[in-house]
């Protein structure tokens, strides 16, 4: 029987909320489009400066995360992947 | 990593350079500009370090954005707030880092100042400035216009783009005696007996406008804390504008004993749309004033005046054919309500001088 360990639980408690606002917020609700962990946001048009803020209020506010100015980067923020990585980051520490 | 620190002397030609790339349609002599940039945002009165303009640095060093700063002192309730006047804001090159604006503006709004504000945001910055709780403010907001001469009036914004059109603007006036001679139309002016009559205006000098500024800001709940100085300072900078036309600076007096009930700044010349910067006027003085103004403007056959609406003049602008379009944005920042609830119920004087219109930075041509 397979079953999540809880690191496993705990990404997942940052990538469905993180997903579910791409989805919401920069694919306007469309469920049929792809949207693999590795997709880059930027090379694929959804996010600019604009959109980052939304995201970056959205992470604040769900997850009680100071997201400081200079971790506002693609390298942070470019991926669902990246995204979620750089959250459980910040909460480890 | 990206950097964003102050600004310094040697940012200045690359911030020229931007400024030229992503703001201005004609060519500027970058030096000219540049030396002016070190005097608006390194010297005189509008340097504060510790409210600085800031620049936005790629990895190899090279300036990729900026983010022009004027430090205004206010007043509020008899307590000093700190204001940071945003003005020029522009970051390129966002392929390689389209999160530069992004995180130029929460440094700038992150800083020491009590609140931030800008008057000439336009939709892609105002869409920023939202995602941070900056307030858009629709009455300060809008552009406002008064077709004075309707057919001199579409020569001149046709002349805009073919300047050849200007040569037919003699060849109109007809039409425009006709415009006004219908009184019924929204478009034309016709000076009739009103009691702006009973006032008189006149050219005044920038030492006595700076005098009297103050007393016609006593009505609004926050408004800026200019001593003589500034005023002065901030009135011959808007004196060398070369764009606009010429610079009109005239006081309205009562003719009764002479007092003082207002006071308008507009640039512009015969033929020629002109730019009021700004009106101030006692409380229940603002239709005079406007009277007053637009009767000069009328005087020198100018076709129009355009402006920026301030809450306290749009009752007096009713009735008395002005339109009104959205272009930018004025938008406030701060993180105490009762700041914003004196911009938002109206009681904050910003724009014009309270803000970058003054500047040659709009308005001159650095050639």
């Amino acid at each position: 029987m397979m079953g999540h360990t809880g690191t496993e639980t705990m990404i997942d408690d940052i990538r469905t909320p993180i997903r579910a606002f791409i989805v919401e917020n920069f694919l306007f609700g469309d469920e049929s489009q792809p949207l693999p962990d590795d997709m880059s946001l930027i090379d694929n048009d959804l996010v600019d400066s604009t959109g980052i803020l939304e995201l970056v209020g959205f992470i604040e506010k769900e997850f009680g995360l100071k997201v400081e100015d200079r971790e506002i980067v693609p390298a942070n923020l470019d991926s669902l992947a990246r995204i979620v990585a750089y959250i459980d980051g910040k909460r480890a520490h | 990593m990206p950097e964003i620190r102050p600004v310094t002397a040697q940012d200045l030609p690359a911030i020229a350079l931007l400024f030229q790339r992503l703001l201005r349609s004609e060519g500027v002599e970058l030096n000219a500009l540049a030396d002016y940039m070190k005097t608006l945002f390194l010297e005189g009165p509008n340097y504060d370090p510790d409210l600085p303009s800031k620049v936005h640095v790629r990895d190899d060093g090279t300036v990729s954005g900026f983010f022009g700063i004027f430090p205004l002192v206010m007043e509020y309730a008899g307590k000093t707030m700190r204001a940071a006047v945003c003005g020029t804001f522009m970051v390129e090159a966002r392929e390689d880092d389209p999160f530069a604006g992004a995180r130029l503006l929460r440094d700038v709004l992150a800083g020491p100042q009590d609140l931030s504000f800008t008057e000439t945001s336009n939709d892609l910055a105002t869409a920023l400035w939202r995602r941070v709780n900056g307030h858009v403010l629709p009455d300060y907001s809008l552009e406002w216009l008064r077709i004075l001469r309707p057919a001199s009036f579409v020569a001149d914004r046709a002349a805009e783009r073919v300047p050849a059109a200007r040569l037919i603007t003699p060849l109109l006036r007809p039409f425009d005696a006709l415009a006004q001679r219908r009184k019924s139309n929204w478009m034309g002016y016709v000076p009739e007996a009103s009691r702006a009559d009973a006032f008189s205006d006149a050219d005044v000098s920038e030492d006595e406008a700076a005098e009297l500024i103050p007393t016609f800001l006593r009505q609004f709940a926050l408004r800026p804390q200019w001593d003589a100085e500034r005023l002065r300072y901030m009135l011959a900078e808007a004196r060398q504008k070369a764009l606009h036309g010429e610079r009109v600076l005239r006081v309205v007096r009562a003719r009764s004993n002479g007092a003082p009930v207002g006071l308008y700044l507009y640039y512009g010349d015969a033929g020629r749309l002109g730019r009021v910067v700004q009106i101030l006027s006692l409380p229940g003085r603002e239709g005079t004033v406007i009277d007053r103004m637009l009767n000069h403007a009328d005087s020198r056959n100018m076709p129009a005046l355009r402006g920026r609406t301030q809450p306290a003049l749009l009752s007096a602008m009713m009735g008395r054919k002005i339109a009104f379009v959205h272009a930018s944005s004025t938008i406030v920042h701060s993180r105490h309500p009762e700041l914003m609830e004196a911009f938002t119920s109206g009681r904050a004087f910003i724009n014009g001088l309270a803000g970058e219109g003054w500047t040659r930075l709009i308005g001159d041509r650095f050639a």
